[in-house]
């Protein structure tokens, strides 16, 4: 015999209102909510049907089964024959047992209710139960309100998910933009400078003296280099990025090419002394060396601008499957939250400061170049003692 | 007319002001740079130039807010110079006070040409004078910085209250309307709002004033509106 249930009072009703609310997962709320309406409300199945993607179909979302034969009656029935009345009727359909059965099984009480946000249709609850009670006028006006509860959480949620999914999407167009505006700064800075030394030189009302024109044209060479490296660092980026850059594989010895770069480097970052460190005798590996070389100086480069005039190490040595060489500097190091970053397209560190230019592309060419050797490249920081970058070059051939 | 013209460049860009500084040397200007807003409302206030160039796109305190700062206390002339050729932006700079706008990249004669310009046109007018710092009282505020003190001891406002408080200082001895109060601050849609300025005008003089019950730099005009009493009968 069912002991007789509890009427439901409204602290019942606020209990359940308060766990739906505080819940930030539908699914875990209706389970508490089962347990917590025993007393007051059974049933043997209750199954949520949600309306897929393309709102052509429904598609179970959440199912129960808390009755007294729990396996059996599993297998009997969910309702399924009044969902679609309830959905095309868009109401709360009550179907009772017609026969007298002796099977309590064949004697199902199915309460289904659409799932309704602002009239826009969720889907259907149903709640069954097998042989007794009947569901009462207040079980029913219980199941409504239920039903409107689980409604407002499955919204709120589907609402939690999509502002998740746009702040993502944000956070990537903020990144394009900053790219944007900060790739335009870039370009029209030198071309400002080109105009402005050009037109000074070009004034007629004055003169300049030799050496008054030989700094402008000084000027006009430098910021013309750096557009143009602006803008082979720009294509090069998109081709890495498209895939469409095919390597020159050939064998290498890396000790020769980090000596060229060191000896590049002496001629254009004079202000940066580099070491070299190799400990032991060092396999040839396959690469391509102009894009390698391209890595290092990139580094190079990098160190010259963000730890000004601090030595920089190149240690290498080799590895069970290929050879690595750490670049270390002693600038100011990277903030840990931005270490993962440095190497996508466009980011530059807020912390970096003002006075360094940069167009956010150099560690992603180096990026692509070395993924596109198979390898490996990834930094560690210490804030205020420098940073390392690890290259790896595997030995297996391409 | 150029000569002990003084001219204040302001530019995050060294070779910008380079530039600068040689091309409106051979014209017999006398030139200053700054690196940042902050030093260009230093150097506003203390040196006094007769022009200034400012750079739209400078980190930190950018060209319209430097601008917005200086028309606080000071009515020079300024050539914004900037990278930006939307209209948007030049309506911008010249809704904020400045008196020119030059795009990047520029040449250098159109730039001397202009600065000919906007020079020949403020003699004529004669209107640059600098006043810093405004005093009522107990109160002081450092307009270049946007601080206020009453009796040495820094007040924080809001950025509302302290465009309120700017309003009056700017209308010593002259009442205003709530309704010129809320278009002026809020914009002219809120025109009606009145709830919200007596809030903030209650909040204002719990900041400023002494006694914010017997209030002595904000007095109500039943009526009428506000008022900021002239120096002389404060208190």
């Amino acid at each position: 015999m069912i002991e007789p249930l509890l009427p439901i009072k409204t602290d019942t009703l606020y209990t359940l209102s308060k766990i739906c609310w505080e819940s930030s997962n539908w699914k875990q709320a209706l389970d508490v909510v089962c347990s917590e309406i025993r007393p007051y409300f059974i049933f043997d199945n209750l199954a949520v049907f949600l309306y897929n993607e393309s709102h052509s179909d429904l598609e179970v979302a959440y199912a129960r089964a808390t009755g007294r034969g729990k396996t059996k009656e599993a297998d009997v029935a969910w309702g399924e024959s009044v969902i679609q009345e309830a959905i095309e009727k868009n109401q709360m359909i009550l179907s009772e047992p017609i026969e007298d059965k002796s099977d309590r099984l064949q004697r199902p009480h199915i309460l289904a209710l659409p799932l309704l946000v602002k009239k826009a249709g969720l889907g259907v609850v149903t709640i069954i139960r097998f042989g007794t009670p009947a569901f009462t006028k207040d079980h029913i006006k219980f199941a409504e309100f239920m039903a409107s509860q689980i409604s407002s959480m499955i919204l709120r949620q589907e609402r939690e998910s999509m502002i998740n999914q746009l702040q993502e999407h944000i956070q990537t167009l903020q990144i394009q933009d900053d790219f944007i505006s900060t790739l335009s700064h870039e370009l029209k800075n030198p071309i400002g400078f080109i105009k402005g030394y050009t037109t000074t030189l070009l004034r007629q009302d004055t003169s300049w003296s030799e050496s008054d024109q030989n700094e402008f044209l000084q000027i006009i060479d430098q910021e013309t280099d750096r557009l143009k490296d602006l803008i082979d660092n720009l294509l090069d980026s998109s081709h890495l990025q498209s895939g469409n850059t095919t390597l020159n594989m050939q064998l290498l010895r890396i000790d020769a090419l980090l000596k060229d770069v060191i000896s590049h480097a002496r001629v254009h970052h004079p202000n940066i002394q580099i070491n070299l460190d190799i400990r032991q005798e060092l396999p040839t590996l396959q690469g391509d060396p102009r894009r390698l070389k391209q890595v290092f100086d990139n580094l190079v480069s990098n160190a010259d601008k963000y730890a000004l005039g601090k030595p920089l190490l190149f240690r290498v040595y080799k590895e069970s499957h290929g050879i690595t060489v750490d670049v270390k500097d002693s600038g100011p190091g990277i903030p840990t939250k931005d270490l993962d970053k440095v190497f996508e397209r466009f980011y530059r560190s807020e912390a970096q400061s003002q006075d360094t230019r940069g167009s956010g592309l150099g560690l992603f060419i180096c990026k692509k170049i070395i993924e596109a050797h198979q390898g490996q490249i990834n930094a560690t920081s210490i804030p205020g003692k420098g940073t390392t970058i690890h290259v790896f070059l595997p030995f297996n051939d391409i | 007319m150029t000569k002990g013209t003084k001219i204040l460049v302001v530019d995050d860009e060294k070779l910008y002001r380079h530039l600068l500084e040689i091309n409106l040397g051979t014209e017999g200007y006398e030139v200053i740079t700054a690196t940042n807003g902050e030093e260009c409302l230093d150097l506003v206030s203390k040196k006094h130039p007769d022009l200034v160039i400012l750079d739209v796109m400078m980190p930190k305190l950018d060209g319209f807010s430097t601008l917005e700062r200086i028309r606080q206390f000071s009515e020079v002339p300024v050539i914004m110079l900037t990278g930006k050729n939307e209209e948007r932006d030049r309506v911008k700079g010249l809704d904020a006070g400045a008196d020119d706008y030059v795009a990047k990249p520029f040449s250098a004669t159109e730039l001397i040409a202009r600065v000919r310009s906007v020079l020949r046109r403020s003699q004529s007018t004669e209107t640059s004078k600098a006043i810093r710092f405004f005093e009522h009282g107990d109160l002081k505020i450092d307009l270049a910085r946007a601080e206020i003190w009453r009796e040495e001891s820094p007040i924080y406002l809001s950025a509302t209250e302290y465009k309120l408080l700017i309003q009056f200082a700017h209308n010593v001895g002259k009442v205003l309307a709530a309704e010129e109060l809320l278009s002026a601050i809020w914009g002219p849609q809120y025109r009606q709002d009145k709830e919200i300025l007596w809030v903030s005008i209650a909040r204002l003089r719990q900041k400023i004033e002494k006694d914010p019950h017997n209030p002595i730099h904000i007095v109500t005009r039943s009526g009428l509106g506000y008022l900021m009493p002239p120096n002389d009968s404060s208190n």
